[in-house]
C-alpha cells in the first residue's frame, strides 16, 4: 500500500532540495504528489495520507494543496483523460457547446470512467491557450486547439482506435536540473541556459 | 506614533494595526477575518479603509502642501485596515467619512453575500450572526445577483461536537487559523478553489480537546455547537457571565440559559486565564444541569426514597440522628464548591465540634504557587512534571503552546485587545526545544521537545540527577533561561514527601523557577486556607464508613467503588440522583456551580466570581443554605446563614473582599493552608453524566462508519468506485 516504502533513494532526493527545517520538509509536498500521480494516475486517500507522514504534516494539509491544483486527480481517470478549458475566451469560443457534446457523446461526467475505461473528461481552468481557443488537454500531453464537434468526433474515432494524433501543442514542459525543458514525453523544447554564449565585453 | 483617523488626532504605539487606529478613534469598522489571537490574514475584506502617509521629498524633509502642511499621499485605493500596519503620520478615512469607503464596504458585501444561501430565517446563528449584522448595517440592502445559490453540503458533522454547513461559509479562514495556530492541530483546511472552495477534514473528524471554540469564533452559522443548535435564539437566552468549574483553570464563560434549562456554554474573554479558549469538557459538558435533575428532597420511608419537602427532610434528618452526638455527624463537600459554602461547612464544624470534615479531591500536601498563566505563556522554558493536562486543566495546555509560538499576547486598548496583531503570523514559528515534558504519554508531549517517561514520585529526583540525554537536556534549558516555570501534575502531587519540598525548593533558589501546580478540584487551592481536613481523631473522605452519621455534599463515592454511606445515618446533598444518594437516608436537592454565587479559587491562587444562572432547581439549594437547614436539624445556630455573612467572615479569615471581585479575577494571598493524609487522586474531566445523549436530546449525529453505511450504494462491494474528479 505505501507506495514510498521501497523508494528510499528518491524520497532522499526529494527533500534533498529543500532545507532541512520543518517547513523545508514541508515544501517537498508537490513533488512527493507529482510522483504518485505520475505513477498511479492518481493520488488515493492512503496516499495522502502517507505524503502528510512523510512530510510531517497531516492529511487535510495534502489534501487541501491537491485540491487547488486540477491536475491532480482523487480518482483514477481513463487512458484519454480529456480536460476542457471552460474560462472566459474557450467559452465566448463555445467551449459550453464542446463540453456539452463531449458528455453526450462519451456518455460520461466528471469523477466517471467510460465502461471501456478509455475516456474521462474534467472541466479546467484557463489552459492559457486563448488565441486558439476552444481548447483540450489530453492527459500531460500536450493541446488540442480549435477545437469544433467535427474535429472532436474526429479525435475521439481516432482515441477509439488507440491511435491519437500528436497534440497540436505539446505541453506541460519540465524544467530539469540543468535548466533544460523537456516536454513529457522526454522531447527537448526551446534551449537551455547552457546553449547560451556567454556574453563578451561590458559590464552584467 | 501620531495617527489620524476620520481628523481625530491619536496617539497609538509603534506596530498598531489600522484596525486598532480605527477602534481607538472610537469609530467602526466591519471585520470577519480579524481575531484577537489569531494573525491578521486580510481574507474578507471587509475593513476597507482609505489611507494616506505624508511622504520625504529628495532633500529629507516632508513634501508640504499649500497650507503648509505635510502633504498626504493617498493609496489610490481601499485597504484592508487588519493587515495594514498604522505609520507615524498616516490618515486613515473609515466610511463615516469617505463615500468611496463606503461605497466599497457594500460592494464587498454584496459580493460575500453572493454566494451565501441567506438561511436567516432557519440559520441557528440568528442573533448572534456578524455576517447578518454586518449586512445590515454596512451593505446595500439589495442585491443584483439573482441567480441560485452554489450549494454544498448541509449539516456536515465534523465530529459529535461540530456541525458544519459548507455553503454558508465565507472563507473568513478563522477555523482553519485556529487549528494551524492555537491547538496546532491543523485538521482543516480548504479544499478546492475558486468558487468551489469548501472547509473540510480529511482526518476523519476533529480532534477531542479543544474543538469547540471554532463555533465560537466562526462569523456565519457555518460552525455549530451540536449539543446547543436549535434549542434557542441568542436574543432567548439569559446570559449570564460566570466561572467555569470543572477543572482548577476556571476559566471565563457565559452560562446560556433558556426557559430554566442550560442550553448553551460559550467563552467569555479573561486575558489573564484563559483568553478566549474553552475547553470541550466546558463548553459541551453542561447538559447534566438541565438534566434529571433532582428537585425535591427525598426520604427512605419503608427502604425506599420517597418525594418530601424540606420541612419532612429536617425532620427525617433530626429522628435519624436521635441518641447521636453532633459530633459523631462526619461532614465531606466536594472541591468545587465555593469558598463561601466552604466557610459556612467549617463554621458548622466548629459548632458541632466534629472532627471528621473533608473535601475532596485533594492532595495530602500543598505545594505553593508562584506562577501565573501568564507567566506559562510568555516563559522561555516549561518543564512540565507528571502531568496529563488534558485530564488536569485543559487551558494551561494551550498557555504552554502559546509559550512554544513565542509567548505574543495581543496588546491592551481602551476599546478592548487588539483586534488585529501584527506580530502574529500564519503558521508560527514553534521553539518545542524550550518544552519538556517528564511523566507520562500525553497530549503534551507530542509537542514537546524533551520527553522522558518516568513515574511521578521520581520526575523531580530524576531532573537533577539528569541520567538520559532528553533529561540532560531539560536541565540544562532550565539552568540556562531567565523565565522557567514548572507545572506540576497529579503523579508528583499525590506523593509529596518532605524530600521532594528540598528539592524543589533547592531547586526554585538555584534556577528562579516558578512553579504551578495544578490543584486537584476545581477550588481545592481555595478550600485549602479553610480548616476542611481531618482534625485530631476525625475520618477522612476515605475512611467514610467508619463514621457513625455522614453529610456528603456533591460527592460520590459509591460511583468510585468506595463505599457510599456511613454506618448510620447517611445525608446526601446532590444535584443528581447518583449512586451515592440512592444508598442515603435522606437525599436534599443541591444546585450547581452553574446557578451559584460565590467564589472559587483556580489553579493561580485567583479568586473568581461566581454568578448564578436562571437555572430551574426546583427547590434545590446550595451548600449554604443546606447547612443552615442542617444546622437546625442539629439544634445549633450557625452564624452562617447566607452570601453576606459567609463573605464577612471570610474577610476577616483570609483578609479579602470577596463582595467585589473584578471580571477577571485577582489573586491575593490567603494565609496558611491545611494539610492531612489523603488517597491518591486521579484527575478526570469528563464525568460520566456530562456526556450529552444525542438521542434524548433529539439531535443525534451519525457516527463516521453510520454515514459511509449511508452513503454505499446497494450492490457495490465497496471497492473503489471507478471514475475521473471534476
Amino acid at each position: 500500500m505505501t507506495y514510498f516504502a521501497d523508494k528510499q533513494l528518491l524520497v532522499t532526493d526529494i527533500f534533498s532540495r529543500y532545507p532541512a527545517t520543518p517547513q523545508g520538509r514541508r515544501s517537498a509536498l508537490m513533488p512527493l504528489l507529482r510522483e504518485v500521480q505520475d505513477a498511479l494516475g492518481y493520488v488515493s486517500e492512503a496516499h495522502m495520507a502517507e505524503i502528510a507522514r512523510l512530510c510531517g504534516t497531516t492529511a487535510t494539509e495534502v489534501r487541501s494543496v491537491m485540491s487547488f491544483y486540477s491536475t491532480y486527480h482523487t480518482l483514477p481517470t481513463g487512458r484519454y483523460h480529456l480536460q476542457v478549458c471552460s474560462t472566459l475566451m474557450c467559452a465566448l469560443a463555445g467551449s459550453d457547446e464542446l463540453w456539452d457534446h463531449l458528455v453526450s457523446v462519451l456518455d460520461v461526467q466528471p469523477g466517471e470512467v467510460t465502461a471501456d475505461g478509455r475516456f474521462s473528461v474534467q472541466k479546467v481552468e484557463c489552459l492559457g491557450s486563448c488565441g486558439t481557443a476552444p481548447v483540450v488537454q489530453l492527459n500531460d500531453e500536450g493541446y488540442y486547439e480549435q477545437v469544433t464537434r467535427t474535429k472532436c468526433d474526429r479525435l475521439l474515432a481516432a482515441m477509439r482506435a488507440d491511435a491519437p494524433p500528436p497534440p497540436d501543442n505539446p505541453v506541460p514542459v519540465t524544467v530539469r536540473e540543468d535548466g533544460r525543458q523537456m516536454t513529457a514525453k522526454g522531447e527537448r523544447v526551446g534551449a537551455s541556459i547552457h546553449d547560451l554564449a556567454p556574453l563578451a565585453g561590458g559590464e552584467a | 506614533m501620531k495617527v489620524v483617523v476620520d481628523g481625530i488626532p491619536l496617539d497609538l504605539p509603534a506596530g498598531t494595526s489600522g484596525i486598532d487606529a480605527v477602534f481607538a478613534a472610537g469609530r467602526d469598522v466591519p471585520y470577519f477575518c480579524a481575531h484577537s489571537y489569531l494573525s491578521p490574514v486580510g481574507a474578507c475584506r471587509m475593513c476597507l479603509v482609505e489611507s494616506g502617509s505624508p511622504r520625504k521629498g529628495k532633500d529629507g524633509n516632508f513634501e508640504l502642501d499649500e497650507s503648509g502642511q505635510p502633504k498626504i499621499f493617498w493609496f489610490p485605493k481601499p485597504m484592508a485596515a487588519c493587515t495594514m500596519q498604522a505609520t507615524d503620520g498616516m490618515h486613515i478615512r473609515t466610511a463615516k467619512t469617505s463615500d468611496v469607503v463606503a461605497k466599497a464596504q457594500a460592494g464587498m458585501m454584496e459580493f460575500t453575500l453572493l454566494n451565501h444561501p441567506l438561511d436567516c430565517p432557519t440559520c441557528d446563528k440568528g442573533g448572534a450572526c456578524e455576517l447578518q449584522d454586518r449586512a445590515f448595517e454596512y451593505g446595500y440592502g439589495a442585491s443584483r445577483f439573482g441567480f441560485d445559490r452554489r450549494h454544498a453540503d448541509k449539516h456536515y458533522p465534523l465530529s459529535d461536537f461540530v456541525i458544519l454547513d459548507q455553503e454558508r461559509c465565507i472563507h473568513c479562514k478563522r477555523c482553519v487559523r485556529y487549528f494551524e495556530e492555537v491547538p496546532g492541530q491543523e485538521v482543516l483546511d480548504f479544499i478546492e478553489r475558486g468558487g468551489h472552495t469548501f472547509i473540510d477534514t480529511e482526518e476523519g473528524g476533529l480532534p477531542t480537546g479543544f474543538q469547540g471554540n471554532i463555533t465560537d469564533i466562526c462569523p456565519v452559522g457555518a460552525l455549530l455547537d451540536n449539543v446547543a443548535r436549535f434549542r434557542g435564539r441568542n436574543w432567548e437566552y439569559d446570559h449570564t457571565p460566570t466561572t467555569c468549574t470543572l477543572c482548577p483553570v476556571g476559566c471565563s464563560i457565559t452560562a446560556d440559559a433558556r426557559n430554566g434549562r442550560l442550553e448553551r456554554v460559550v467563552a467569555r474573554e479573561n486575558r489573564e486565564v484563559n483568553e478566549v479558549w474553552i475547553c470541550d469538557a466546558g463548553r459541551f459538558g453542561h447538559v447534566f444541569a438541565s438534566e434529571d435533575r433532582l428537585t425535591v428532597p427525598l426520604v427512605r420511608v419503608d427502604g425506599e426514597l420517597r418525594p418530601s419537602d424540606w420541612d419532612g427532610a429536617i425532620l427525617a434528618i433530626r429522628r435519624g440522628l436521635t441518641g447521636m452526638n453532633p459530633a459523631d455527624l462526619a461532614l465531606y463537600l466536594n472541591a468545587d464548591s465555593t469558598l463561601e459554602e466552604g466557610a459556612a461547612l467549617e463554621t458548622l464544624a466548629g459548632l458541632t465540634d466534629t472532627p471528621s470534615v473533608d473535601h475532596w479531591p485533594r492532595y495530602a500536601a500543598n505545594v505553593e504557587t508562584t506562577a501565573t498563566l501568564t507567566d506559562v505563556a510568555t516563559a522561555d522554558a516549561v518543564i512540565v512534571l507528571g502531568a496529563d493536562l488534558g485530564e488536569e486543566a485543559p487551558v494551561l495546555e494551550l498557555r504552554v503552546l502559546e509559550m512554544l509560538r513565542g509567548g505574543i499576547l495581543p496588546p491592551e486598548f481602551p476599546h478592548g485587545t487588539a483586534i488585529a496583531d501584527l506580530r502574529l503570523v500564519e503558521r508560527p514559528t514553534r521553539h518545542p526545544e524550550r518544552l519538556a515534558v517528564i511523566g507520562g504519554e500525553s497530549r503534551l508531549s507530542a509537542h514537546a521537545g524533551m520527553r522522558v517517561s518516568a513515574n511521578g514520585h521520581n520526575a523531580l529526583a530524576r531532573l537533577m540527577r539528569p541520567d538520559t540525554d532528553d533529561l540532560r537536556a531539560a536541565a540544562k534549558l532550565l539552568a540556562e533561561v531567565k523565565k522557567p516555570v514548572l507545572i506540576l501534575g497529579a503523579d508528583v502531587l499525590n506523593t509529596v514527601t518532605r524530600e521532594f519540598t528540598a528539592q524543589l525548593a533547592d531547586l526554585v533558589t538555584r534556577t528562579g523557577a516558578k512553579v504551578l501546580p495544578i490543584s486537584a478540584g476545581p477550588n481545592s487551592k481555595g478550600l485549602a486556607h479553610l480548616n476542611l481536613v481531618p482534625r485530631a481523631g476525625g475520618l477522612g473522605y476515605d475512611r467514610l464508613e467508619e463514621a457513625r452519621a455522614a453529610f456528603i455534599s456533591r460527592l460520590d463515592p459509591a460511583t468510585h467503588g468506595l463505599p457510599g454511606r456511613a454506618r448510620g445515618f447517611t445525608i446526601v446533598h446532590d444535584t443528581h440522583l447518583t449512586a451515592t444518594a440512592r444508598l442515603a437516608d435522606v437525599v436534599l436537592p443541591a444546585v450547581t456551580n452553574y446557578e451559584k454565587r460565590g467564589t472559587t479559587v483556580n489553579l493561580e491562587g485567583r479568586l473568581l466570581p461566581l454568578r448564578q444562572a436562571a437555572l430551574s432547581a426546583g427547590e434545590g439549594a446550595d451548600l449554604i443554605r443546606t447547612l443552615t437547614a442542617l444546622a437546625e436539624a442539629l439544634g445549633v445556630r450557625t452564624r452562617i446563614r447566607g452570601l453576606k455573612s459567609a463573605q464577612a467572615l471570610l474577610a476577616d479569615r483570609l483578609g479579602v473582599d470577596l463582595t467585589d471581585l473584578p471580571e477577571s479575577g485577582v489573586i491575593r494571598p490567603l494565609g496558611v493552608t491545611f494539610t492531612a493524609p489523603a488517597l491518591p487522586h486521579t484527575p478526570q474531566l469528563w464525568k460520566e453524566r456530562m456526556h450529552a445523549n444525542p438521542e434524548r436530546r433529539g439531535s443525534r449525529v451519525p457516527d463516521r462508519a453510520d454515514r459511509i453505511a449511508t452513503w454505499q450504494l446497494t450492490g457495490q462491494d465497496g471497492a473503489l468506485p471507478v471514475g475521473g474528479d471534476d
